[in-house]
């Protein structure tokens, strides 16, 4: 069987082939001095780019890949690596990235890269117009670069035949499926070698926690800047990214969460009008049939519509499930106090979005889950911001293993000691 | 005017106005009824549409998605009331619609259906051609909204001829018999869209028969012959010119309303009967669209008493291009169908590979 190899040049491949080519590519040192330099190229390419920069997501992407922030990664790096221990790179990493969001790809390669990986990534043959975009910019700077970067990477394009990846995943030391739970199933049909290592990005949630009495405080100019930001978190990807919030819990007494809701849902209506958001049709119907079955299925006491927002009002958030149909639709629910939403909270939480809070409440609310929900505890506003910490891993530490190295001799073995032994 | 007057006027005789009095008042009852008897359709109308206890006009009335009966078993009758459930026909991949009838809503759909043909059949049963296989009907395990329909519209005809074998071949020479039988006088022909442009007008485009007596009533929605770049009026054009065929009504209609049909006017635009009528909305907000502005097509029926369909959106695309003001004497709005909304695929994180599992 053949696939397509989309970078470093088009064409097609056997399988075979296509093994025999990773098999043989070496690892490169971390933070090697031609990755770092690649991936600020990228970012300045992504920057220059007219196609580019009609998209907010590729100019997130490019801002996280700027100069200071590769050196910032950098010094984090270093820092793991402590007294005896030293971070090499696992060798070939497989990642299947998202098929709709097309930055994750360049994400997940550009950590797993820096970290001395060599990539191969397997991209779905129905790529948007954003990922084609970046997909011709990464080749632009791989082929601009030095060794070892340049010739560490494998784009490949498939449909839903089992044995490449069948293929890819006995070969490679880390398969990274960024993907819901059925994808998630559906590739761990094919093993791994006995070493390999797994990292998965399966369905997740996402939520929001507001403190009423502070946003009660607020200026108006400043409730308009967080719907705005709430706008960002939630509507670029149409609220199907797994870090887009769909609940908003009100913590406070009656009062103020309602004044606070009533308050905020205006605010946000206006922005998904001032930014043109605008929900295809098909989608529209979807969210009105799932607004439907949620009324049926859940307690809820008030619908109120907007153009392109819909919120429902959970009387209690018992039985509460978290599938969702996505563009523009909210739960909100009301609690006295943060600590209360812990016993709502389940595994499939990842991201807490909040304003109004103090950190200690925050740490708190984290050791109290104790690892039970919530990988992720984030102001509103940066949601989507992708970090190396991500669904409870350090991305940095996973692509890497951890060397240990005892560099000081056997006390019995010194110089000192030696004549010990003689003596004995 | 009550339903009953509204079903047995002659159809598409009343000025809008009057009869959107008549089916505001009817339909208000009628949603009432529902709310009293659907504990479902009492949720959904007090929550999504708070306030519509007493609409003042029929845009105002609560309307359900139609995929929602794909989903609910809604019913406003006790089990034991229940006569039949409809099933719609749907792909096997679909989830079909289930729609709860007792004996009275099945009763006024026959009437009703029979109201709207009567306006272009007449009174009585006329010798009829099924462009269908005789097999539909036959297998039961397949009994579907399509074998329903064709059953429904059997009891418009008499002396029924299938001119399609097993293999959906036309039978030549028994439809020249039939014609030789029948021709002479007004006749009844009866089959989905497609089939009769692939399997009826297409072989029959050079035989040179005269089908001039003919009226033919098809139904089934143009999705399959726009693939094929037919347009209705190339449609209507093409029976005419190779069959005499010049009496061709399409039909609007669907299982979750049954009998409740918009039938095409001598103009090719859609009418709805006396007892039901369509609204365009806007499909972004849902409010109601002028007339000549395209959006999403809420179909109202005043039939619906065992299930709460009275007032559906559907999931197809529509315009309203006059009221009151036709070309082919027929009072009420003029509509045509666009076809489905366009599918649309929302981004997101899931499904690098699921995709090909779940559909």
């Amino acid at each position: 069987m053949k696939v397509e190899i989309l970078l470093p040049h088009q064409r097609m491949i056997e399988i075979e082939e296509l093994r025999s080519l990773l098999f043989n590519s070496p690892a490169a040192e971390p933070f090697n001095e031609s990755a770092m330099n690649a991936s600020i190229d990228l970012s300045r390419r992504i920057f220059q780019d007219q196609q580019a920069r009609s998209y907010p997501e590729l100019l997130a992407l490019a801002f996280w890949m700027r100069k200071v922030e590769i050196l910032q990664l950098h010094k984090q790096f270093c820092s793991l690596e402590l007294n005896n221990r030293l971070l090499a790179p696992r060798g070939l990493v497989f990642h299947m990235p998202p098929r709709n969001v097309d930055t994750m790809f360049v994400y997940s390669w550009l950590l797993a890269a820096l970290c001395g990986n060599r990539n191969v990534i397997r991209l779905s043959p129905q790529l948007s117009e954003s990922g084609r975009i970046l997909l011709r910019l990464l080749r632009d700077t791989l082929v601009a670069a030095a060794e070892p970067i340049r010739n560490s990477t494998t784009i490949i394009s498939y449909g839903h035949e089992e044995e490449p990846t069948a293929m890819l995943s006995a070969l490679c030391d880390v398969r990274v499926i960024w993907g819901g739970d059925q994808t998630v199933s559906t590739i761990r049909r094919s093993p791994l070698a006995p070493h390999g290592k797994e990292i998965t990005f399966p369905d997740r949630y996402a939520l929001s926690v507001i403190q009423a009495k502070a946003y009660g405080e607020l200026t108006k100019d400043m409730r308009d800047s967080l719907a705005d930001q709430f706008f960002n978190d939630s509507y670029w990807f149409d609220q199907m990214a797994c870090s887009s919030p769909r609940l908003i819990v009100w913590v406070g007494d009656e009062p103020q969460t309602l004044a606070a809701s009533a308050d905020f849902f205006p605010r946000l209506a206006e922005c998904v009008e001032r930014r043109r958001y605008l929900l295809p049709p098909a989608a529209a119907m979807q969210k009105l049939l799932y607004t439907c079955s949620s009324i049926l299925d859940y307690p809820v006491s008030s619908c109120r519509q907007f153009k392109g927002l819909t919120v429902l009002t959970l009387e209690s958030l018992s039985g509460f499930q978290r599938n969702h149909p996505g563009g523009g639709l909210f739960f909100e629910a009301r609690i006295k106090c943060l600590t209360e939403i812990s016993s709502v909270l389940e595994r499939r939480d990842q991201t807490l979005t909040w304003f109004g809070f103090a950190p200690d409440e925050l740490f708190a609310l984290a050791r109290n889950l104790n690892g039970r929900s919530i990988d992720r505890i984030v102001p509103i506003g940066q949601a989507l911001q992708f970090h190396r910490f991500w669904d409870g891993y350090d991305l940095l530490q996973e692509f890497c293993r951890c060397i240990y190295i005892e560099s000081a001799p056997l006390q019995s073995l010194s110089p000192a000691s030696k004549r010990d032994c003689a003596f004995a | 005017m009550t339903l009953d007057d509204l079903i047995q006027r002659p159809q598409y005789s009343v000025p809008q106005q009057q009869k959107e009095a008549a089916l505001l008042a009817e339909l208000t009852r009628l949603s009432n009824h529902h709310r009293e008897r659907s504990r479902e359709y009492a949720r959904l109308a007090e929550v999504l549409f708070p306030g519509s206890a007493d609409p003042s006009s029929l845009a105002e009335l609560p309307y359900l998605p139609v995929a929602l009966f794909k989903e609910r078993l809604l019913s406003s009758v006790s089990e034991k009331e229940v006569f039949k459930v409809l099933e719609s026909s749907g792909t096997t991949a679909q989830t079909p619609s289930r729609i709860v009838l007792d004996i009275e809503t099945a009763r006024l759909q026959t009437v009703a259906l029979s109201r709207v043909m009567a306006s272009v059949l007449g009174a009585n049963r006329l010798p009829m051609i099924l462009v269908e296989t005789p097999d539909l009907i036959r297998d039961r395990r397949q009994f579907n909204a399509r074998a329903a329909g064709l059953l429904g519209m059997m009891n418009f005809g008499k002396n029924h001829f299938y001119a399609l074998n097993t293999d959906l071949e036309l039978l030549l020479p028994q439809l020249k018999e039939f014609l030789h039988h029948f021709g002479s006088e007004p006749f009844l022909i009866f089959g989905f869209t497609f089939l009769v442009w692939t399997r009826f007008y297409q072989p029959l485009a050079d035989a040179g028969l005269d089908f001039s007596n003919g009226i033919l009533i098809h139904s089934g929605g143009w999705k399959k012959l726009q693939e094929e770049a037919v347009s209705a009026a190339d449609f209507r054009a093409a029976l005419k010119r190779s069959m005499g065929l010049t009496k061709v009504y399409n039909f609007y209609g669907m299982v979750e309303q049954v009998g409740s049909v918009f039938l095409e006017g001598d103009d090719g635009y859609f009418y709805p009967p006396n007892f039901a009528d369509v609204i365009v909305r806007d499909p972004y907000t849902y409010k109601e669209l002028p007339i000549g502005e395209t959006g999403v097509l809420e179909v109202i029926s005043a039939l619906p008493r065992s299930y709460p369909g009275h007032c559906l959106l559907t999931e197809d695309l529509g315009v309203i291009h006059a009221v009151d003001s036709s070309t082919s004497n027929r009072l009420g709005k003029a509509f045509s169908v666009l076809g489905r909304i366009p599918k649309a695929e929302l981004r997101g994180c899931s499904d690098v590979i699921a995709a090909k599992e779940g559909r």
